[in-house]
């Protein structure tokens, strides 16, 4: 599994990440955290407000820091 | 399109739909998005991406704290696929009732899109 944070590396992005990462261990899936900085591929998403969350290529949140439950929900399924 | 991604550490984020139509008050209301960015006003998006449903789109207007829509005419194609698409809209600007008759024209002229700005400006700041 992908999971792909979007976002320049402000505050909300940090939190995102940090969240991502505890929210893999605690429901202890095999995935790839990445970190996308690169404009050109944010907007390749649609994605017009930071952070968002991509799971394997599915944008499942954008403009918002998502719940560490939102995120297990996301990758348990 | 923006040049950047807006964050959403900053101030309320705004989202602009233009309906940009096959029409001057379509391709103005593109203009008058574009211009309305550039000034600080909101975040410029793409309202077919919302008639797509485009989830990156979809989640993004979701966050956003306030939309507002610019319809070239009173068909209001913005408004409608925002609306269609379960979104509240929080203004609505419609280019032909500030003093452009509707033509096939798909080139407007500089000055005309200057002084649509001045009057939507005034909208804007009116509230």
């Amino acid at each position: 599994m992908k999971i792909e944070i979007l976002g320049t590396g402000c505050a909300k992005c940090k939190k995102t990440k940090e969240l991502a990462e505890k929210a893999v261990k605690e429901a202890g899936v095999d995935a790839e955290i990445v970190k996308v900085e690169d404009f050109d591929k944010i907007l390749e998403y649609g994605v017009m407000i930071t952070p968002a969350l991509v799971v394997d290529g599915d944008v499942k949140v954008a403009g918002k820091v998502p719940s560490i439950e939102d995120i297990k929900k996301w990758i348990t399924k | 399109m923006a040049e950047e991604t807006k964050c959403s550490c900053g101030s309320a984020n705004v989202a602009l739909f233009p309906c940009t139509g096959a029409a001057n008050v379509g391709q103005i209301s593109n203009k008058i998005a574009i211009a309305l960015e550039e000034q600080g006003i909101g975040n410029l998006m793409c309202t077919v991406g919302i008639g797509a449903r485009a989830p990156g789109l979809m989640k993004s207007a979701e966050a956003s704290d306030r939309i507002i829509t610019i319809d070239g005419c009173p068909v209001n194609c913005a408004t409608k696929t925002l609306e269609l698409a379960g979104f509240k809209v929080d203004r609505q600007i419609v280019i032909s009732e500030l003093g452009v008759k509707k033509t096939r024209d798909r080139n407007p002229k500089d000055e005309e899109v200057a002084e649509v700005l001045e009057k939507v400006m005034e909208i804007l700041q009116s509230e």
